[in-house]
Order: C-alpha cells, then sequence, then structure tokens
C-alpha cells in the first residue's frame, strides 16, 4: 500500500505529471506576461487564452526529425536530456508541498534537504556544458565554455543568499524554515536583500536575459542546443520549464514563507507564491539587455558577491544579538 | 544611469490594450488610392497599348482576337504584376484602374491571371498635362 | 589557438545573407574576411533593357527600406539628362516623402540594434512606433514600401489638405516617443553597456577607409550630401547636420537619434511651406546622349549613380553604389580586436543593407584559395562544359 502511494506521489502528484503541467502553465504565463509588458499579444489562439500553446509546442518538437550528428559523440549526445529531465524533476520531488508540518516528515522532507536541491539544481549546468561539448559544433563549444563561465560568477552569491534564511532559522531542512517564517512572519524583512540578490542569480541560472548569452540567439546561433532537434530538444525546453518551477518553488519556500494550511491551501499557497516570483522573473526579463560573458562576471563579484555576504552578515547579528 | 530607467512605463503597458491587431480575425482598414490589383473597364479601352509598353514586369498581354470586328483581348497576368500603377499613369482614356484587393495568394500562378475580350472603343482621349 | 568561425551566409544576426569569416583566438577577434555576391541578381544588366520609365520601378526594388533613395537618386539623374526641372510643389512632396522614410529607417535600426543586444522591448517599442509612419506614408503613396512616387518630371500623386493636417498631427506623437527613446538610450546600464566602445573607428581610419554616412559622423567628420552637394530643395530648407564624437556604436545610435529630430524639423517645415502648383511635368521618351552622376543622402551614407545615355529609349549604363559597399573597409577594421559578443553590434552598427551592394562576383576557389574574377562568356563555357559532361535526365517540369 506504501509502495503505492509513493508510486502515485511520484508519478501524478508532485511528481513528473503534475510537474509537466505546471511547467507548462508557467511557461504559458512568463510568456504572457513577457508580452504584455512590451504592448504585445503573446499566445492567444491555442486553446482559451492560448494555454495550451507551451504544451503544443513540446508535441510539435516531439513529432520533428531527430538528426544526431556524425562527429557526435552518441551516448552521450542522446542520454543527456534525459538525465537532464531526471534531476530537474528529482529536485522539484524535495520541495515541501504536500507534507508541510515538520513533525510528520514525508519521504521527501529530512534534514540537510536544502543542501541537496542547490546541489541537484547545480547540475543542469554541467549537464549544458556536456551537450554544447559532444555536439562538436564551434558554436556549441563556446557556448558550453559560456554556461561554465557564468556558473563562476553566480554559484556563490546564490549559495550565500539562500542559506542565510537557512541560517536564520536554524535548520538545514525545507519544510521547518517555511513554519520559521510562518510562525515569524516579520523576519522575512531583513532578509530582502537577500532574496534580492537570490532572484539575479536564479535568472542567470536558468539563461533568461540578461543573461541568456549562452545561447544567445544572434550570436552564436544556438549555443549549447545548437544540433538537438526533434524530441532531444523536446526535453531540453521541458527541463528549463520544471528548473524555473523548482527554482521559483525553492525562493518561495525559503524567502516567503513556504506553503501551509494543509492539502487544498497550501496548494493554492504554492501556485500563487511561486506565481509571484516567477511574475518578478519576468520583469526583469523585459526590463533589461544582454550582457556580455565578461560583464556577466565582473557583475557577479563587484556587486552580488558583496552583497550576499552583507546580507549574512545581516543575518548573523540578528540571531546573534536578537534571538 | 539609473537601473530599470524605464520600470514604470513598462508596467503601465500591463494594462494597456495590446497594440497587436488579431489578423485574421480583425483587418485593419486600407487607405483610399491604396495600390491594389489592376483592372481594365474595357468600354473605355482604345488599345493604344501604352500600358503593354510602360509596364516594367510585361505583366499586361494584349492580342487581337478578331482583325475585322475589332475584337480584341487584354490579360492582366496577376502574379508578374509589381502592383506600381504605372498603367494606370499610362492610360490616355482612364480605363485601366486599380482596386484595393491585396489578399490575392493563390496555391497556383496561373490561377491570377484575369482576361477581358472587348471591342476596341471610340472615346476621346483627355488632354495630357 | 586560433581557429575561424564563419558569420553566415545564414545566421540569425544578418537579415541578409553575407558570409564573415572571423579568426578567433578565445573571444577575441583577430582578423576578418567579407565575402558577398551571396544576393546578387544582374540589375545593372537589367537596367539596360528597360526603358526609362521602367527603371524606376528596377532601382526602386534594389531595396526595402531605402527603397525611395534609389529611386530618387536615379530619378534626379535622368531628369538631369533630359534637361528637364520638376515643379516646386513635386520637389517638395518627393523630398517629404524622403524625410519620411529616413524616419522609418532609423526607428527601424533603433529596434534591429536592440535586438542585436538582447533588448527586446526596445525592439517592440520602436517598431510599434515606426507603423506611425508606415501608415502615413501608405496613405500618401498607396504601398506601406516600395513608394513609387517618383515620375519622371515630378510626382505621381498629390497631397490633400486633410492628408497634411494628419502627419501634422502625427508628427507630435512621434517626436514624444523618440525622447523617450533617448531617454531609455541614455539611461539603460545593461543596453549602454553593451553599446558604449564597442566597434570604436577613430576619425583618421574613417577618413582613411572612406566611410560615409552615419558611421562617418559618428566619429566627428560633418559630412552629409544634403549640406555639401544640395540637390532637389536642401538649399532652402533649415537643417543641420548631426555628429558625435565618441567614435564607437553608441555614437552612432546618438547620430541616428539626432538625425530624427531633423527629420521631424525638416518634414515640418515642407508641410507648413507647401507651395502650390503642378506636381510633374511631361518628360521626353528618349533622353539626350551623356552622362551624369547623381548624388543622394540615403539613410545609410552617400548613395551615387551612374548614368549613361546614348540618347535611345533606354539606357547605356547603369552603376549603382550604395553606401553600404564604402562601409565594408571600416567594417574590417572595426570588427578587429573586438569580442565575438559584439559581432552583431558592430555589424548592424553600419546599417548593413547588403542587398544595396552586390555588384561584381569573384569566385574563391576553395581547394586551392585562388580568386578570380569571371566573366559572363566565361561563366558560360564552363556552363556548357558541365552540360556535356552530365547531360540532363529529362525528368524535370518546365514550370511555365
Amino acid at each position: 500500500m506504501a509502495v503505492l502511494k509513493t508510486v502515485l506521489y511520484l508519478i501524478v502528484y508532485p511528481g513528473i505529471l503534475f510537474l509537466f503541467v505546471y511547467a507548462t502553465f508557467v511557461e504559458w504565463f512568463d510568456r504572457k506576461v513577457y508580452a504584455r509588458l512590451q504592448n504585445r499579444m503573446g499566445p492567444t489562439h491555442t486553446g482559451r487564452f492560448g494555454l495550451l500553446q507551451p504544451i503544443a509546442d513540446f508535441v510539435k518538437l516531439m513529432s520533428k526529425e531527430d538528426i544526431v550528428p556524425d562527429k557526435a559523440d552518441k551516448t552521450l549526445f542522446t542520454l543527456l536530456p534525459i538525465f537532464g529531465l531526471a534531476i530537474v524533476a528529482t529536485a522539484g520531488l524535495l520541495l515541501p508541498v504536500w507534507h508541510t508540518n515538520p513533525l510528520q516528515p514525508g519521504f521527501n522532507s529530512f534534514p540537510g534537504d536544502i543542501i541537496i536541491l542547490l546541489y541537484l539544481l547545480s547540475l543542469p549546468t554541467l549537464i549544458f556544458f556536456l551537450a554544447g561539448w559532444s555536439s562538436t559544433n564551434l558554436f556549441s563549444a563556446i557556448g558550453g565554455s559560456r554556461v561554465l563561465t557564468m556558473l563562476f560568477g553566480y554559484e556563490v552569491p546564490l549559495f550565500l543568499a539562500v542559506l542565510s534564511p537557512a541560517l536564520l532559522a536554524g535548520s538545514w531542512r525545507l519544510a521547518e524554515i517555511a513554519a520559521f517564517y510562518r510562525q515569524h512572519p516579520l523576519l522575512i524583512l531583513p532578509n530582502l536583500i537577500g532574496f534580492a540578490v537570490a532572484l539575479v542569480c536564479v535568472q542567470a541560472k536558468l539563461e533568461r536575459t540578461p543573461f541568456d548569452i549562452p545561447h544567445a540567439e544572434t550570436e552564436i546561433v544556438g549555443g549549447t542546443f545548437t544540433e538537438y532537434s526533434g524530441k532531444k530538444l523536446a526535453f531540453f525546453r521541458l527541463m528549463t520549464d520544471i528548473e524555473l518551477v523548482v527554482c521559483s518553488g525553492l525562493l518561495a519556500t525559503v524567502f516567503l514563507g513556504g506553503f501551509g494550511g494543509g492539502i487544498f491551501l497550501g496548494f493554492l499557497q504554492f501556485i500563487g507564491k511561486t506565481l509571484a516570483v516567477v511574475f518578478l522573473l519576468s520583469l526583469m526579463r523585459a526590463v533589461t539587455g544582454r550582457i556580455r560573458i565578461d560583464q556577466v562576471v565582473s557583475f557577479a563579484w563587484k556587486y552580488l558577491a558583496p552583497l550576499a555576504v552583507l546580507q549574512l552578515l545581516i543575518v548573523i547579528f540578528i540571531k546573534g544579538w536578537v534571538l | 544611469m539609473r537601473l530599470a530607467a524605464f520600470l514604470p512605463e513598462l508596467l503601465r503597458h500591463l494594462f494597456k490594450k495590446p497594440a497587436t491587431v488579431d489578423y485574421p480575425f480583425q483587418k485593419l482598414e486600407v487607405p483610399k488610392d491604396f495600390r491594389g490589383s489592376p483592372f481594365l473597364r474595357p468600354e473605355l479601352c482604345i488599345v493604344c497599348r501604352a500600358c503593354e509598353r510602360d509596364c516594367p514586369a510585361e505583366a499586361i498581354d494584349i492580342t487581337s482576337v478578331n482583325e475585322a470586328e475589332k475584337k480584341f483581348k487584354l490579360a492582366i497576368h496577376n502574379d508578374r504584376c509589381i502592383h506600381c500603377a504605372q498603367c494606370v499613369d499610362s492610360c490616355p482614356t482612364d480605363a485601366m484602374q486599380m482596386d484595393q484587393r491585396f489578399e490575392i495568394a493563390a496555391f497556383d500562378r496561373h490561377d491570377l491571371k484575369m482576361a477581358w475580350d472587348f471591342v476596341r472603343a471610340v472615346v476621346k482621349i483627355k488632354p495630357q498635362a | 589557438m586560433k581557429f575561424s568561425i564563419p558569420i553566415g551566409p545564414q545566421h540569425p544576426a544578418l537579415k541578409e545573407p553575407i558570409s564573415l569569416r572571423m579568426t578567433v583566438e578565445g573571444e577575441v577577434i583577430r582578423d576578418a574576411d567579407i565575402r558577398l555576391g551571396y544576393n546578387h541578381r544582374g540589375l545593372e544588366k537589367l537596367a539596360e533593357e528597360k526603358t526609362w520609365i521602367q527603371n524606376i520601378y528596377l532601382t526602386e526594388r534594389i531595396c526595402g527600406i531605402c527603397s525611395h533613395s534609389h529611386a530618387t537618386c536615379y530619378v534626379q539623374g535622368v531628369e538631369k539628362l533630359m534637361d528637364i526641372v520638376p515643379p516646386k510643389r513635386g520637389l517638395y512632396l518627393r523630398f517629404l516623402v524622403a524625410e519620411l522614410e529616413r524616419v522609418h529607417s532609423h526607428l527601424l535600426w533603433l529596434g534591429v540594434a536592440g535586438h542585436e543586444a538582447g533588448f527586446d522591448t526596445f525592439f517592440m517599442y520602436t517598431w510599434r512606433d515606426r507603423e506611425i509612419v508606415m501608415d502615413m506614408l501608405e496613405a500618401i503613396s498607396g504601398n506601406r514600401v516600395h513608394y513609387a512616387i517618383n515620375t519622371l518630371g515630378g510626382v505621381r500623386r498629390d497631397l490633400d489638405e486633410g492628408l497634411r493636417q494628419k502627419i501634422l498631427s502625427q508628427l507630435d506623437i512621434l517626436r514624444r516617443r523618440t525622447e523617450f527613446y533617448i531617454k531609455i538610450g541614455a539611461n539603460e546600464p545593461t543596453f549602454v553597456g553593451r553599446l558604449a566602445g564597442v566597434g570604436k573607428l577613430s576619425k583618421e581610419k574613417a577618413m582613411e577607409l572612406c566611410a560615409v554616412g552615419p558611421m562617418a559622423r559618428a566619429s566627428d567628420i560633418a559630412r552629409d550630401v544634403r549640406r555639401d552637394d544640395p540637390y532637389g530643395i536642401y538649399a532652402e530648407t533649415p537643417f543641420e547636420v548631426s555628429t558625435a564624437d565618441t567614435c564607437d556604436v553608441l555614437g552612432r545610435v546618438v547620430v541616428r537619434v539626432k538625425e530624427l529630430f531633423q527629420c521631424y524639423n525638416l518634414i515640418e517645415f515642407m508641410l507648413k511651406n507647401l507651395p502650390s502648383g503642378e506636381v510633374k511635368v511631361k518628360a521626353p521618351r528618349r533622353a539626350k546622349p551623356g552622362e551624369v552622376v547623381s548624388r543622394y543622402e540615403a539613410p545609410r551614407g552617400e548613395n551615387m549613380h551612374y548614368i549613361v545615355s546614348g540618347g535611345a529609349d533606354k539606357p547605356e549604363r547603369l552603376k549603382v553604389r550604395a553606401p553600404t559597399l564604402a562601409n565594408y573597409p571600416a567594417t574590417v577594421e572595426m570588427l578587429k580586436n573586438g569580442f565575438i559578443a559584439d559581432i552583431p553590434l558592430i555589424f548592424a552598427a553600419i546599417d548593413p543593407c547588403i542587398c544595396c551592394a552586390e555588384r561584381t562576383v569573384e569566385t574563391v576557389d576553395l581547394r586551392t584559395g585562388e580568386e578570380k574574377v569571371l566573366r559572363f562568356s566565361e561563366l558560360r563555357t564552363l556552363a556548357q562544359e558541365r552540360f556535356d559532361k552530365n547531360p540532363r535526365k529529362g525528368t524535370g517540369l518546365w514550370p511555365f
């Protein structure tokens, strides 16, 4: 019985089916907000309000011809999208959506799971680099090297910024951190600097403007994804969508107080808070232009890392003196 | 240099109507004198062949069907036409006119040929400027 | 470790096919090699087969964005050969459309610069405002591109009073929007960070490599055909040459935006002082023998047409020197020691209109690297030899 329940969780909710539906909904929301900010319509005609557009894109990509370059490393080339999807889906399981009561932990909540989540979110970057490298295409190689260069920029501020509220809450477990901030809502305010830093770093991790240098369309054709087509490209795109859901879920859990209130209310809070974070990310995408790779690294180390350290100092100060 | 200098304007656009016209469900009106496709008014044509000579794309074909009865056939190949309206300007009797059609896509280029059979008219030529 | 990246002929950064082979070392470009010829259409040869009137429409189709500049340059030259002077109202209308075309071309370029920098919001906003200009041009001439308003001896259509008032009122909207774009352009840090210091071309180098148009004016060379060699009505209209002295892509943006304001002033002047009268004079069928060089300031720089007439009703030779062709050597100079990430911006900053600039074709043998220019008779001989060696199978269908 418990095995059946676990399988149901893994496949339906919060497993792959739920992640698929919600990720396509979040992509629709992102595209619609981005379009409205630019005075355009966005997806309109596929399904009511264009809601089925991302699913239509996925189905179209799955039905296209799958071309593997002659000189590419075939095993690596084929396996990478599947690995990527598996990694982000596993990361999605760790969000405290279902069992939010820290006294009755489910199978997906244990001390230290915030570290596992951050580690699982760093792996897609490596997957993108390997995808670019195994394509043996000049543009993919440049894209892959840019992906890793960006990793040197945003990873440290992201870790510092996400771990500061965890320090304040005194726990390494996502469910406990969320519960702590639900009980002390005022303590969300000292973490605002960290929230801003984490938003910018998450934008860099997801490779969206202003940090979409690795797959900059007007410069290096497709970057790491140049040689991918058909089902593999569909999986990569689904992977970036689910990564968006997981990152915004992480930010909502750690900074905005998680998803409490039982099954139904918790689910609504999950949708509401993640959509708020996605709205802020889309706003950032529309306001800025793309910056160069050397400017990304210098910006990250000149502004983001000191701000993240400042946030850490504030948290240590409050914890030591006040609490 | 301010960060996000035009954020207020950007947010204002969230509440404005989009600037896109939802073609083909909504269509814009074309202005008067829009250059669509050419057509002939056969009762005014005196077969001077000025339009055939001046057309840059060789889209107009005038052939004689019956020499004695002065019957002619004028064919306009709308697939070759570049819609410049030079034929309208060259015509001395205003027989060539432009209409407002622009949705003229077809699957076969030969579907775009238009032809008129007529008898040559006797019309006073309008005085040229 | 040097390796060479091909940008083009097919590339998302380019709107038209051109081949730029860059030799890069890491992210820094060491050398660039430009290869043209992908868009060659044989226009100069075709112009010898068509009459003077038919050639107006042919020269118009050399380019889509600067179509009126090619048509006007040609018509000016032919009117000089035929010794006819268009009436004043005709000239005013002709150059009203010319300045409106300059506005639409600069707004298009601003959008493209934003898109190449990844700043898609700017791209959408400028192109939305460009629609105002396109609607005005459609009301004046009957079509959004390829206006075909020129004819030998003047213009083909007149402007009525209602339309004149409408254009004046739309000018206010355009002025306000352009000031807004200056605000974004100067203040948005990601945009300025991409444009400042990129694609430097010093004043001496620009003079030496014969840069024209906004490229030269951004390097502080005040050269504009409208002031140096006034044609049409520019001798009597109030107009200043816009320059900038930063010598980089940001300077080119500033020059084009300043030119936009000059265009608005010129359009307002022309509309308010439109003389009455006829719009065209009758032109003869044949032109007197002679040769003429006609110069015109297109949105991209100095456009030159050289026309030779033998007394027939067709030209004997038409040579087109488009401004982008003059800017190519300067582009190679600008690309050296730049980053790969800057290639689209540097290339877009010259406002490339590649199909304007396609004239001769040089073949490069890939295996030996040998280059030569082939005559048409040699090409025909090569084609016939190849056909003799591989006879056709006879399975194709003739489309007509």
